[in-house]
C-alpha cells in the first residue's frame, strides 16, 4: 500500500484522535495554568505554575493518590491470583458446565460499572443481606467508615476486574502445549510442579498483559469509587480520579482539576513510556 | 491439563467454581429482589426472602401514570418484539436478502421505540433511555465506519508512519480520560455544543477510537492480501476491493469490535455526567438514586439497576461467542 492511500484510509481517524485527544491534552496543560472557575469560564485568568504547585503541596491530592496506590496494590495481584485459579478450574470441568460458568463469571464484567456498584451498594444497605449476615455471624453493626468504605471499594474492585482476567487466562490454558504435559507426567511430575514449570511459563506473556491493562486501569478508576465514596461523609476514601472530578464538580476550581490531570498523566508515563517502547520494537520488527 | 481424578479433588473443584458463581450473581440476585419489594419490605430487617411481589417499581419508574389498559399494551408489546427478534433470527431461512430484513428489524424497533410514548405516559426514565440508545448506536456507526478505514489502513501500510500512529493511540488509550474530558467541557462550551448528541457521540468516538483501530487491525490482519490483490488485478479500485472483498468477511470481527464499543458508549459515566446537563444516559440518571434521603430511594435504584441491566443481558447472550473471542484475542480491551 502507498503512503498516500494510507492516509486517504486513515485519515478521519488521525483527524478525529488529533482535534479530540492530542489538542485536548495540550488544552488541559495550558488550562492547567489558569485560574478558572464556573464564573469565569469565558475568562481564564493566567496563574502560572500556581495551580500545579498547589496541587503538589495538597494533603488530599497526596492522601487520595496514596489510596489510589493501595488500592492498585491489592486489587492488580487479587485479580491475577483469583482469576488464574479460577481458569485452572474451569479448565477442569466439561465443556458443557463451562460453558455455564463463564457466561455467570462474565456478568460483573459486561454491567455497566456505575450500576454494578450501586447493586453491591444496594447488599450493604441498613436493610441489606450482607448487613444482615454481618450483624448475625459477626454480631456487630456494619458502619461506613472511613476503613469499612476503602475495603468495600476494594472488595468491588475486584469483584468487576477478576472477569477479565479470568477469560483471558482461560483463553490462554487452550493453547497449552499438551505434548509436554504429557511428558511431564510420564516422568512423574506432580500437579503442582506441571502449574509451576508449564503452565505459568506459557501464560506468563499474558500475564503481563493483564498486569499492565489492570494497573492502568486501576489508576483511573472513577465510576465505582464515585459511587461507593459517596457514602463516606468524610471523603477520605477518594482516588486521584474522584478528587479530581470534585475539584472540579464540587469545589469549581477548573484550573487546578485540569493540573491535576496533567499530574497524574505524567504520574502514569511511569509505568507507560517502557511499555510503548517495548511494543514499538515489536511492531517495527514485525513489519 | 490432565483432569483431576479423585472424588475429593471434583467435589472441591464445583464447589470452588459454585462459590465464585455465587459471588459473582449476589449482587444481581439482591437488588433484583429488593426491585420487586414494596418500600416497607425493602427496609424490613431482618430482610424478607418470602413476599408479595410488586411492579410498582419499575412503574414509577418507566411510567407517568399507569393507563388501564395496561396488561393489553404489555402483551401486544411483547408481541411486537417477540415477532421482530424472531425475523432477525430467522433471515437466514427467509428467501429475501439479509440486508433487507436486518433493515426493515431495525426499523421495527425505531418504530417501536418512537411509538410507545404514544401508546402509554412514560416518565423521564424512557427519555433517558432512548437518550442512552441514541448515544450508543451513534458511536457505535461513527466509530466502526472510521475505524475500519482506519483498521485496514494499519493492516496494509508498513511504513514507520503506520506503527507511530498505532503506539501514539496505544499511549492515548491509557491515559486518564478526565485529562481530555475536562478540556472537552471547554470546548463545548466554546463551540456551544455543550448538552448535544453530537458532542457526546464525536468525544466518544474519540475516546474509543485507539482500541478500535488496535483491534480491527488485528482482524484485518488476519486476511490475506491476495484476497484483494486479485480483486485488483481484476481492474477494481482499492476501495472497492475493501469494500465488496474484505468487508464481507470481516463481519464477525467488525462484530466482536462494536461490542465493545457499545459496552463503551452504554456504561459511559464521566463524560455524559460532565458534559451533559439534561441529555442523560442511563449511568448518568440512576447515580442519581445513589444519594439523597428519600426513602423510595432504596426500590426505585434497584429497579432502575436492573432496567438498565437487562437490555444488556439480551445483547450479550446473542453475542457471547464474539465478546469472549474479542477478550481472548487479548489484542486490547474494552
Amino acid at each position: 500500500m502507498k503512503r498516500r492511500t494510507f492516509l486517504q484510509f486513515t485519515g478521519p481517524s488521525i483527524i478525529i484522535m488529533t482535534l479530540l485527544m492530542v489538542i485536548p491534552l495540550i488544552m488541559a496543560i495550558w488550562l492547567g495554568m489558569n485560574y478558572i472557575t464556573y464564573n469565569n469560564i469565558n475568562d481564564p485568568q493566567f496563574v502560572g505554575l500556581q495551580n500545579y504547585i498547589e496541587v503538589l503541596s495538597d494533603p488530599r491530592f497526596w492522601q487520595s493518590f496514596s489510596f489510589t496506590g493501595l488500592y492498585m496494590l491489592i486489587i492488580v495481584p487479587a485479580q491475577l491470583v483469583i482469576g488464574f485459579t479460577i481458569a485452572l478450574l474451569l479448565d477442569q470441568v466439561s465443556r458443557f458446565t463451562r460453558g455455564i460458568y463463564l457466561s455467570i463469571y462474565l456478568l460483573p464484567f459486561i454491567i455497566v460499572p456505575v450500576v454494578g456498584t450501586l447493586m453491591f451498594k444496594q447488599l450493604f444497605e441498613t436493610s441489606g443481606l450482607f448487613t444482615w449476615l454481618i450483624q448475625t455471624i459477626l454480631d456487630t453493626k456494619f458502619r461506613y467508615t472511613e476503613v469499612s468504605v476503602k475495603a468495600l471499594i476494594i472488595i468491588q474492585g475486584i469483584w468487576y476486574v477478576t472477569p477479565f482476567a479470568l477469560v483471558t487466562y482461560f483463553a490462554g490454558l487452550q493453547t497449552l502445549p499438551v505434548e509436554q504435559v504429557e511428558a511431564a507426567s510420564i516422568d512423574g511430575a506432580s500437579r503442582w510442579q506441571k502449574i509451576r514449570y508449564i503452565v505459568l511459563p506459557h501464560v506468563s506473556s499474558l500475564t503481563v498483559f493483564i498486569l499492565l491493562i489492570s494497573l492502568m486501569d486501576a489508576y483511573r478508576v472513577f465510576d465505582n469509587v464515585f459511587v461507593l465514596s459517596e457514602m463516606n461523609p468524610i471523603y477520605k476514601a477518594d482516588t486521584i480520579m474522584t478528587y479530581t472530578f470534585r475539584t472540579a464538580i464540587t469545589v469549581q476550581r477548573l484550573g487546578k482539576a485540569n493540573a491535576m490531570a496533567v499530574i497524574t498523566v505524567i504520574g502514569i508515563m511511569i509505568i507507560l513510556i517502557p511499555n510503548l517502547i517495548r511494543t514499538y520494537r515489536e511492531q517495527v520488527e514485525e513489519r | 491439563m490432565d483432569k483431576v481424578k479423585s472424588p475429593i479433588g471434583r467435589i472441591f473443584i464445583h464447589a470452588a467454581l459454585i462459590f465464585f458463581a455465587i459471588y459473582s450473581l449476589v449482587p444481581f440476585f439482591w437488588t433484583t429482589l429488593q426491585s420487586f419489594k414494596t418500600v416497607k419490605d425493602a427496609y424490613a430487617r431482618p430482610p424478607k426472602f418470602i413476599f408479595t411481589p410488586t411492579w410498582e417499581n419499575y412503574q414509577e419508574l418507566w411510567l407517568r401514570s399507569v393507563p388501564e389498559n395496561g396488561t393489553q399494551i404489555a402483551i401486544f408489546l411483547i408481541i411486537v418484539v417477540a415477532i421482530l427478534i424472531g425475523l432477525m433470527l430467522s433471515a437466514n431461512r427467509i428467501p429475501i436478502p439479509n440486508g433487507v430484513i436486518y433493515l426493515f428489524v431495525a426499523f421495527g424497533f425505531v418504530a417501536l421505540l418512537w411509538g410507545i410514548p404514544h401508546l402509554v405516559e412514560t416518565a423521564k426514565f424512557y427519555d433517558y433511555f432512548i437518550n442512552t440508545i441514541i448515544v450508543t448506536v451513534g458511536t457505535v456507526i461513527v466509530s466502526l465506519s472510521i475505524g475500519c478505514l482506519a483498521g485496514y489502513g494499519l493492516a496494509r501500510y508498513s511504513g514507520l508512519l503506520a506503527v507511530s500512529v498505532l503506539i501514539a493511540a496505544l499511549g492515548f488509550r491509557a491515559l486518564p480520560r478526565l485529562a481530555f474530558i475536562l478540556p472537552y467541557y471547554q470546548i463545548g462550551n466554546a463551540t456551544n455544543t455543550l448538552d448535544t448528541y453530537f458532542l457526546i457521540i464525536i468525544t466518544l468516538v474519540a475516546i474509543n477510537q485507539p482500541f478500535t483501530i488496535w483491534m480491527l487491525r488485528s482482524f484485518f490482519m488476519e486476511i490475506p492480501k491476495e484476497l484483494e490483490e486479485a480483486a485488483m488485478i481484476d481492474g477494481a479500485s482499492r476501495l472497492t476491493a475493501f469494500s465488496k472483498v474484505i468487508i464481507p468477511i470481516m463481519w464477525p470481527g467488525i462484530i466482536s469490535t462494536g461490542l465493545f464499543s457499545l459496552l463503551l458508549a452504554y456504561n459511559e459515566f464521566l463524560l455524559v455526567r460532565l458534559l451533559a446537563q439534561t441529555t442523560w444516559t442511563l449511568p448518568v440518571a440512576i447515580s442519581r438514586f445513589t444519594g439523597g434521603e428519600d426513602p423510595r430511594h432504596l426500590t426505585l435504584a434497584a429497579a432502575s439497576a436492573v432496567s438498565a441491566t437487562i437490555p444488556i443481558i439480551i445483547v450479550i447472550l446473542f453475542f457471547q461467542k464474539n465478546l469472549v473471542k474479542g477478550l481472548a484475542s487479548g489484542a486490547v480491551k474494552g
